[in-house]
């Protein structure tokens, strides 16, 4: 599909992902939760979504890759592999590519699988309703195995003939891995794919994404609230808040002058190797859940740099997909 | 004050406040695919006074049973616990419920933590009026005030309900409903993994200001080893039921001698 | 409705009981507003007359299985165990007698009256409110809240009055409005068998029972009473409703 011509670079033309002026809101009260999100995911890059709880990180993930029930898109527009989808027929349509071309990962690896039914047919019958390869035959079963054997699970012939609850957490996320890249998806989002595990396995997975990822040339969207770990980990992080897209930046940049002051407060609040009791700073007040309704930052109460300014305009969007990009009012108004 | 060495070695010297030497106990395996094991093998570690300890382990490492079992809410097999120089076990009545004023828990869930049919006001209260009914109504309700002062929130908000907050406030209310009967040792169990980021921070500070101004002996069950890097003087590091390393906490997380703290700390962003 | 059970005789027209044979199956007029029965009785007296008789057995069975079977039902849960499990299996039989059969020997025993049938329907209906209360118990008591004043030596007296009945109460209350309606029909089911209320007492399953062979005569005799234990069961549930919403804190809602 051509695209018109924009001020934007090539990055922008290939992204495999854009959302421009995205907002979600609830199926039952018509509250609009998240606004105006727009940012551009390029193909194999490592994209990550932080936010606290509430921030509408995952909502949004949810609803426009039409796992959300409860919630729609109500404005705003999605762009999938050059595939246009507008607000309305919007889960309909992207429901068709899930699992196919978008492969999730959620949070809890213990409700994702199905208890009754041995590993091995579960990801024959992913093969066949993806690719439609015969459960039976001989290719599902050598695919299947080679998938087990790339997500690291050392004895996959083993594997195949065993249950869901026979593995740890840590094995049943790879196997949901495992049944995410068999269909060879073009993105995968993991939300929170660790929270549930303990911190050594919480980094071999996530390594174990980083890795399948580059091998793969696969984008991922990794959602996660800590900071820390998708500093280490990403290409390029975006910061939510309060429904509210604040920042997009490299994430070797997270302290620099790029990061919003929410940015680097919630990065303050991260204890870490380096630091010592008094270098955690935490943010006052309360995080403010996505479609509280007020004009203005979501995070103004909570700032330091607040000016009258932050309450009574609107914050920027970032309408022209930039790569980094950074929501401050007050800072904007810094900047040349 | 955590962090700063020397206190804890001249406390060495003296009686520990509470030991446990030699405990275990074993549950019985409910299923049979499951080969998870909730047990405690051989446990012995020691808190002097004022020390702020953690625990460090991952999920299922039986830290959070030995937070019941050192405050009673679990019984134990094998093994001893001496708190001031007495068996636990040991105690008459009077005793075991002197020792529950002594030793008192905040626990993980801030949900799950508080009555949901007590005001906040009467949830803090409760352990007031059992451990010092001598206080009068005006006197408790003073109290009250001043505890929640203490955990940063306003007194106005004391007649509400729990779910009327937020996690971050009601575990600062768990902390207030612990600390009101001013004990000696608070065990702290994980009581930051379920809180959003920004306020984790706030507790953290908040645990900060507490030890120093009611002078608590802390022990600090956690999984994140930055935060008990920040807080406690001394760690144990507790895999599958056991201890497998002890020391200065700026030792063991600078110098880790066991594997499997090596790979605890390797995993840590 | 419970109103309408107290001040219900002194508000009727006529006596419930009295018969007369002219006026038998008279269509609903201003004079006998809701019609006569069978042998000539006011309906609306009847059934103004019931609403103490059926009301009151009712809620005679609700609370008595429900003091007798939370009592139970929380001390098998606290004391667990051994016991707890003997308490249980012998609330698990019993829940497999039927009541009709629990009744009919009642009414072998003491004779039929409405007497018997209020104690058979106590006898058969307090294992339900022991298993749900030892239940719902047994969750509380696993909550941390409770472990947190297990921690500061909370005596189980208070445990059980701050702790577990606050929080018991919504359950119990829906189980309760939902039984209500049940226990009404039971009684009015044992009145029909002839092992309930008897015959000219104005019961309002009796009345349906009674009226049953004048379907075809006389609609009215059998429809009001239904339509009086339909309208008492929903007041019921709907107060239960409201009981709940008033007094759940959980639900308020400040600003």
């Amino acid at each position: 599909m051509p695209n018109s011509p924009s001020p934007t670079g090539n990055a922008e033309r290939n992204a495999i992902l854009k959302l421009e002026g995205v907002c979600v809101a609830l199926a039952a009260s018509r509250k609009t939760m998240v606004r105006n999100i727009s940012f551009s995911v390029r193909p194999g890059e490592i994209f990550g979504l932080a936010g606290e709880s509430g921030s509408g990180k995952t909502l949004l993930m949810r609803t426009i890759f039409g796992l959300h029930d409860d919630a729609f898109v109500e404005k705003g527009r999605m762009t999938f592999k050059n595939t246009e989808f507008s607000s309305s027929e919007h889960r309909r349509r992207v429901r068709k590519l899930l699992g196919r071309e978008i492969g999730f990962v959620p949070q809890d690896p213990f409700s994702s699988l199905n208890p009754t039914m041995r590993i091995g047919r579960q990801i024959r019958e992913a093969l066949y309703l993806g690719k439609g390869i015969s459960p039976k035959s001989a290719e599902a079963g050598k695919t299947t195995l080679e998938l087990l054997k790339e997500v690291g699970i050392s004895e996959p012939a083993t594997a195949v003939g065993q249950y869901p609850d026979q593995f740890s957490g840590g094995m049943r996320q790879r196997i949901v891995i495992a049944i995410a890249l068999s269909q060879e998806p073009s993105i995968l989002v993991a939300d929170e794919p660790t929270t549930a595990l303990d911190a050594y396995t919480q980094r071999r997975i996530i390594n174990l994404i980083i890795e399948r990822s580059r091998n793969r040339n696969l984008a991922v969207i990794l959602i996660s609230h800590n900071l820390e770990l998708l500093r280490k980990n990403v290409d390029r992080i975006a910061v939510m808040y309060g429904g509210q897209l604040f920042n997009i930046l490299a994430s070797d940049e997270i302290g620099s002058s790029a990061s919003h002051p929410y940015t680097e407060a919630l990065f303050k609040c991260i204890p870490r190797k380096d630091m010592n009791l008094a270098d955690i700073q935490s943010i006052p007040g309360e995080p403010l859940s996505a479609g509280y309704g007020a004009a203005g930052c979501a995070f103004s109460s909570r700032c330091g740099l607040r000016r009258d300014i932050c309450d009574t305009s609107e914050i920027p969007v970032n309408a022209s997909l930039e790569q980094e990009f950074d929501a401050c009012l007050v800072r904007a108004g810094r900047r040349p | 004050m955590p962090g700063q060495s020397g206190s804890a070695t001249m406390n060495e010297l003296a009686e520990p406040l509470l030991q446990v030497k030699g405990l275990s106990k074993s549950f019985a395996k409910r299923y049979l695919v499951h080969q998870s094991k909730f047990s405690l093998q051989n446990i012995s570690l020691e808190l002097y006074d004022g020390e702020v300890v953690g625990i460090l382990g991952e999920s299922g490492s039986g830290k959070s049973t030995l937070a019941n079992i050192i405050t009673r809410l679990t019984p134990f097999g094998e093994g001893q616990i001496f708190y001031r120089g007495k068996e636990i076990r040991s105690h008459s009545a009077s005793e075991r419920f002197e020792y529950k004023s002594e030793v008192q828990i905040v626990f993980q869930d801030p949900y799950g933590s508080l009555n949901p049919r007590s005001t906040i006001r009467n949830s803090i209260k409760e352990g007031l009026r059992l451990h010092q009914p001598q206080l009068s109504r005006p006197e408790m309700d003073e109290r009250v005030d001043g505890l929640l002062s203490s955990v940063g929130l306003a007194s106005e908000n004391s007649n509400k309900y729990p779910h009327e907050f937020s996690g971050g406030q009601r575990q600062r209310i768990a902390i207030a409903r612990a600390i009101a009967v001013q004990p000696t040792l608070l065990i702290c169990d994980e009581p930051l993994s379920s809180l959003d980021v920004s306020i984790q921070a706030q507790i953290i500070e908040l645990f900060a200001s507490l030890i120093e101004e009611f002078r608590l002996t802390m022990l600090f069950i956690s999984h994140d080893i930055n935060v008990v890097r920040l807080l406690c003087d001394r760690v144990y590091v507790m895999s599958d039921g056991r201890i497998v390393e002890f020391g200065k906490t700026s030792e063991i997380l600078n110098n880790p001698g066991n594997d499997y703290t090596i790979k605890l700390i390797d995993s840590v962003y | 409705m419970l109103v309408l059970a107290v001040i219900g005789p002194y508000v009727a027209p006529f006596d419930p009981l009295a018969i007369d044979f002219r006026n038998r199956l008279a269509e609903p007029s201003l004079t006998h507003i809701l019609g006569t029965d069978g042998s000539g009785r006011d309906v609306l007296s009847r059934i103004l007359y019931g609403a103490k008789l059926t009301i009151l057995s009712t809620v005679t069975v609700i609370a008595t299985v429900l003091v007798f079977g939370c009592i139970l039902g929380i001390f098998s849960a606290f004391v667990g165990g051994t016991v707890d499990n003997f308490l249980m299996r012998i609330a698990d039989v019993w829940l497999g007698f039927p009541p009709l059969i629990l009744a009919l020997g009642f009414a072998a025993a003491l004779g039929s009256s409405l007497e018997a049938a209020i104690m058979a329907l106590i006898f058969s209906w307090w294992p339900t409110y022991a298993r749900l209360s030892r239940m719902i118990t047994v969750d509380i008591l696993s909550k941390k809240f409770v472990a947190s004043a297990n921690a500061l030596g909370v005596s189980t007296f208070r445990k059980v009055t701050h702790y577990v009945l606050p929080n018991a109460f919504d359950v119990l209350i829906i189980q309760v409005t939902l039984d209500i309606s049940a226990v009404m029909l039971a009684i009015s089911g044992l009145s029909f068998i002839g092992v309930g209320a008897q015959v000219p007492a104005p019961e309002w399953g009796a009345m349906i029972a009674e009226g049953r062979s004048f379907t075809s005569k006389g609609w009215w005799i059998v429809t009001f009473p239904g339509l009086a234990i339909f309208i008492t069961a929903m007041s019921f549930n709907l107060i239960g409703d409201m009981l709940r919403r008033e007094l759940d804190p959980t639900l308020i809602t400040r600003q």
